[in-house]
């Protein structure tokens, strides 16, 4: 038995030490030592790869805003903080670096309502565990309140509760997902953007986005988006100047 | 008798009627005559239509009507009929045309007539002629050159409202083109003003009318615009010359009898019901050059006294300002609507400028103008300028605009009132605060203050998770919907337990029952006093047996003297007498009834069935 778990543990080191050893060589290593060296450029090529090939992580997107920041591109380091921040909604450097580009860019930021605000205590996940948790102790208490001879007030209340809850969360979600920092959210990347009245490049300007800026999509027609834009505003802007923060 | 007398009064009543409607023309209304003219007040050279409307049977036309200086010939009869009342009265109304020859007051006298046998007479009409260019044009109208004159043909108004103007002020300016409608035409050239010096905006056209011009009728378009002078000086907007085809015959009228017999329609010395024109139908095509008069525009230089803030906006304007949202943190987005609406140079009319941007952030504002005329002179420009506070400010401040009225010849500044707001929060840093003014004269305070470093983004993470995440919410995901088949399994299978638990819960209450229904029953035939020993002992040893069975719930034929004796807590002689019970019982079923039949006394069985009572439980 003592020889098992002395093997066990020199498998498990070796395992360890080998993993530490193949991180050095993955891309996300190489892209963080250009970051280090300064070729910030190519270490946002490194970065793009591991996002095109879908390891997406908090990690992987925060440093790719890194590099665009160090890159002069704030409107591409706001789009890859806010996509961390969709991964992670904790992520305090993310948070912390978002602010300093913001300032940096001077970019508009859409309003959230007081309802949106206070629901942000939750994410959209943790709503939706909850709520499947609330429905099925619910269904439960039900089954059993009409299985039983004597039926508990206690179990009515929890059953209830339950279904409130339920209702709630899905609320929650509606909301949080239609929301001016839900599905649609998107960044306006490029610089010099105007909003404008209609799809024409002549039309007049409802508003100048600089980079960084949010807007909420409302729909698209050919390579216009017509959009929320900050202070209650709706315009169109050209889809190319803009990226959807979840991909 | 009867029928005799109802057909002559229907006879006489026929034809009492016939003989009413057939007086009804005959007692119509008495003859009468009306002479009335289409104008009393026509140039030389220009046709009046007379009509002389005589009512009653009979009319016969007046004489030839002759007065000098009028040339005026019939042109055609109309009769009409009207029945009102059952009368039928008849009327006849003789048309005429009257071309004046020569300017002066002219008297059309009385004309007799002849009608319903009396003879009437027409009243004196009056007709003003004036002498006008057409007078010159009749006059030599034996010249081939002027007898179709192209002025008369059309020609082009250019209105000018004003002939001083200031430099950039927008002028409005009228085109009409005025064309005779009786010339049918058949292209005209695209109309276009040609100043040098002067921004002209493009024709529109407005409206479409009739019009008496100079005593002559012409369809007149009308078109608008607007023209700028860039500098000073004195502009001559040159006479404009337009190509168009017109149709109309080229038959002279010194080719004809100038005194012979004339159609009243001969205008302009044309005739289209000529023979000559029916042969092609309306005249053949000529080129022709529609002309205007030059006119000349002064324009004088803007006052040098310019405020700071002037874009060249020249004419007469309000300004309205507004703010939202009211209530925001700072570094939040306020967007300021400015709304500049009057009359003047709109095309020079900026973004109003903010008096006192410190503390600041601004951003390019946008615009967009609304017209209230066809030529864009007049309407309401907004702009939209998105201001961001840096740090705690109570007003949105005052914005200015600046323009030179024409009308009072000086700059007028509008300034708006400082809207109320509320900015929370601290302050943004030193950095982004230099970034966001771009006050030309910063504050002593702001000037004083030390350039701090700009804020730096923290550091790199070098630790990727194992598992990538995904964007897609939870509840879009296939693993959370099959995460959801485990309660679903465990809630089927509880149901199931709970469905199966109360079948069985059902079987036992239902055995339950016929246990005791059984035990009832058993007590009520010990009770009874007819049945057999045998009968008796088997009953009470089994009514024993099925109470120790309810008792304990297990099956009543497995309970035996130590089963019972225990569950029901027995002393010793109970149970002696309870094994007595089943040891009679037993004898009586198993060695005949004829063994001891006769040994149960009344007494016995009392005893034995108070025994059986006072067991429980």
């Amino acid at each position: 038995m003592k020889q098992l778990i002395i093997t066990l543990c020199a498998v498990g080191g070796l395992f360890a030490v080998s993993s530490t050893f193949a991180q050095a060589d993955t891309p996300f290593a190489k892209a963080n030592e250009e970051y280090a060296t300064g070729h910030f450029k190519e270490a946002i090529d490194g970065y793009e790869t591991l996002a095109r090939s879908r390891q997406w992580s908090a990690t992987l997107f925060y440093d790719l805003g890194n590099a665009y920041f160090r890159a002069g591109d704030f409107g591409r380091a706001i789009l890859n903080y806010e996509r961390a921040l969709a991964l992670e909604p904790r992520h305090p450097e993310a948070d912390a670096n978002l602010r300093i580009a913001r300032d940096e860019a001077r970019a508009l930021e859409l309003a959230v309502n007081a309802p949106e605000r206070s629901l942000q205590l939750m994410t959209p996940n943790q709503y939706t565990i909850a709520a499947a948790i609330a429905l099925w102790v619910g269904i439960f208490g039900i089954v059993i309140l009409i299985s039983a001879r004597r039926r508990s007030a206690g179990l009515i209340a929890l059953s209830i509760l339950s279904l409130l809850i339920f209702a709630f969360a899905v609320a929650a979600i509606v909301w949080l997902d239609n929301g001016n920092k839900g599905s649609a959210l998107a960044i306006v990347t490029d610089k010099g953007v105007e909003a404008r009245v209609a799809t024409a490049e002549n039309a007049n300007t409802v508003l100048a986005l600089p980079p960084g800026s949010e807007i909420k999509i409302v729909s698209k027609r050919g390579d216009w988006i017509y959009a929320v834009l900050p202070n209650n505003l709706r315009g169109w802007i050209s889809a190319k100047s803009a990226e959807s923060v979840r991909l | 008798m009867f029928d005799v007398r109802r057909t002559a009064l229907c006879t006489i009543l026929v034809a009492a009627l016939t003989g009413f409607f057939s007086s009804g023309a005959v007692f119509a209304d008495s003859p009468s005559v009306t002479a009335v003219l289409s104008n009393s007040e026509v140039a030389v050279g220009e046709t009046v239509r007379l009509q002389i409307r005589i009512t009653g049977s009979d009319a016969k036309p007046p004489g030839q009507i002759t007065v000098d200086g009028l040339d005026i010939r019939q042109t055609g009869t109309e009769q009409h009929y009207e029945m009102n009342n059952f009368s039928i009265s008849q009327s006849v109304i003789y048309n005429y045309t009257v071309l004046p020859m020569k300017a002066g007051k002219f008297k059309i006298p009385p004309q007799t007539v002849q009608a319903g046998g009396a003879s009437l007479r027409t009243p004196e009409l009056a007709l003003n002629v004036s002498g006008s260019a057409g007078s010159s044009a009749r006059g030599n109208s034996s010249t081939a050159q002027q007898s179709i004159d192209p002025r008369k043909i059309a020609f082009i108004e250019l209105v000018v409202p004003k002939a001083q103007a200031y430099v950039g002020e927008a002028v409005p300016v009228v085109l009409k083109l005025c064309l005779n409608p009786r010339v049918r035409f058949q292209a005209i050239d695209q109309l276009d003003i040609n100043a040098q010096g002067l921004t002209v905006q493009k024709l529109t056209k407005s409206g479409e009318s009739m019009e008496a011009i100079n005593g002559a009728t012409y369809n007149v378009i009308t078109f608008k615009t607007a023209m700028a002078a860039a500098r000073t000086g004195k502009f001559e907007i040159p006479a404009m010359e337009v190509k168009a085809v017109a149709l109309f015959p080229d038959r002279q009228p010194s080719t004809r009898n100038p005194r012979g017999p004339r159609s009243p329609f001969d205008i302009f010395n044309m005739d289209p019901f000529d023979d000559s024109l029916f042969g092609d139908l309306i005249g053949k095509p000529h080129d022709i050059t529609i002309r205007s008069e030059p006119v000349t525009l002064e324009v004088k230089p803007l006052p040098s006294n310019a405020p700071a803030n002037f874009s060249g906006a020249v004419g007469n304007f309000t300004m309205t300002a507004e703010a939202n949202p009211k209530s925001v943190q700072v570094g939040d987005p306020i967007t300021v609507t400015a709304t500049i609406s009057g009359r003047g140079s709109f095309d020079r009319v900026n973004a109003p400028s903010i008096e006192d941007d410190r503390g600041w952030h601004k951003y390019p504002p946008s615009s967009k103008f609304k017209q209230d005329d066809d030529v864009g002179i007049s309407g309401a420009k907004t702009f939209e300028t998105v201001l961001s506070p840096n740090e705690k400010k109570q007003t949105v401040p005052p914005l200015a605009f600046s323009y030179f009225d024409p009308v009072k010849e000086q700059y007028v500044t509008l300034r708006s009132e400082p809207v109320p707001i509320q900015v929370e929060g601290n302050a943004l840093p030193a950095a982004t605060l230099s970034a966001a003014t771009a006050n030309p004269q910063p504050a002593p305070e702001a000037s004083a203050r030390p350039a701090s470093k700009p804020q730096d983004i923290l550091y790199q993470l070098t630790e990727l998770p194992v598992r990538s995440r995904s964007f897609t919410p939870l509840y879009a995901r296939s693993v959370f919907w099959m995460a959801q088949l485990i309660p679903l399994l465990a809630l089927l299978g509880t149901a199931g337990w709970k469905i199966r638990q109360a079948r069985i819960d059902n079987r036992e209450a239902q055995r339950i029952a016929a246990l005791q229904q059984e035990a009832t029953e058993l007590m009520r035939k010990l009770r009874r006093k007819d049945t057999s020993p045998q009968e008796y002992f088997s009953q009470a040893s089994r009514a024993v047996q099925v109470k120790t069975a309810l008792a304990r719930n297990v099956d009543p034929n497995v309970v035996d003297v130590e089963v019972a004796a225990k569950t029901f807590g027995l002393d010793e002689g109970e149970r002696a007498q309870l094994r007595r019970l089943f040891a009679r019982s037993d004898e009586m079923r198993y060695s005949g009834a004829q063994n001891g039949a006769g040994t149960t006394t009344p007494q016995d069985r009392h005893e034995l069935l108070e025994f059986i009572e006072s067991l429980r439980a």
